[in-house]
């Protein structure tokens, strides 16, 4: 069978331990190639980096089936869940020496120079006033660990990373990048800066 | 050099103010957006039209640059599998 006529959600549930067993053999081998697929133009990842992110992501899937609601094809469903954990541990190797004091230094940091490319600045003058507000309101307005998350934010530092180095759950950082966002744009906003100058000075 | 010793590039500082523009007070969170994202990423395929749900994926995506990530390399290998 290919595929698309496997069916999926019964396949993996199956009774019978060989049909489960073939099915989930069949599933590793579609994630793996949707995985090589994705990531084989990076520097980074081994063929055994690929096996063990579709391994992983085999067990994850595994462990959620129920959350499968039938809205995409289940093998869409199941590449999706195998590139977030694929990414989210390449992600995290590329941060894991980064400390949460690094990042609150980061901030205080913010307004010497030289932090802020010139090319950031460059010579249009909107541009440099709404990075001058920007840079105003996350000295002013949020409080250090807020600051440290919208850091980690500026530095795309991945989600999980600041959720990490915050030592809180994800909902409660997920709260607080929140509040320091609309704490931000209410300052961009308070200086009559909209969306659509943020478009024209960065050609959004 | 560490990711925090380098100057903040435009591409970084305007991505977070694009972020701001688009803050409103309800926002799918990263768990949301995977659980539907290969629906999303089916119904572009099919070049539909989005209904409310993918809509708040498409912000998600515009926020958020590991979802977005995440969801080209999807797109990547629904493509191949074409
Ligand atoms: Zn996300």
């Amino acid at each position: 069978m290919t595929p698309t006529e496997i069916n999926w959600p019964v396949a993996l549930r199956a009774t019978d331990t060989a049909e489960q067993a073939a099915a989930m053999r069949a599933l590793r081998d579609v994630l793996h190639h949707g995985l090589r697929i994705a990531l084989s133009s990076r520097g980074d990842v081994s063929e055994a980096h690929l096996e063990d992110f579709a391994q992983e992501s085999l067990l994850r899937i595994l462990d959620r089936l129920d959350q499968f609601q039938g809205r995409s094809k289940f093998t869409t469903w199941a590449q999706a869940i195998a590139l977030n954990t694929a990414f989210t541990e390449l992600r995290r190797k590329r941060w894991q020496d980064v400390s949460l004091d690094a990042l609150l230094a980061d901030g205080e940091r913010l307004a010497e120079p030289g932090m802020i490319a010139e090319d950031v600045l460059g010579a249009q003058e909107d541009r440099q006033r709404l990075v001058a507000v920007l840079r105003e309101a996350i000295e002013h307005q949020l409080t250090p660990k807020q600051r440290a998350a919208i850091m980690g934010e500026l530095r795309e530092m991945p989600f999980d990373q600041i959720v990490e180095l915050l030592g809180t759950s994800r909902s409660a950082a997920y709260k607080m990048l929140h509040d320091a966002r609309r704490a931000l744009k209410q300052s961009l906003q308070a200086a009559g800066i909209t969306g659509t100058d943020i478009q024209n000075a960065f050609n959004l | 050099m560490k990711p925090q010793d380098q100057p903040l590039t435009s591409e970084q500082v305007g991505s977070v103010l694009k972020m701001l523009a688009l803050t409103t007070e309800r926002e799918l969170n990263c768990s949301e957006c995977l659980q539907h994202v290969g629906e999303f990423a089916e119904t572009r395929l099919a070049s539909q039209p989005v209904d409310a749900v993918m809509s708040s994926i498409e912000q998600h995506l515009a926020l958020c640059p590991e979802c977005r990530e995440e969801f080209e390399a999807l797109m990547t290998i629904l493509q191949a599998g074409k």
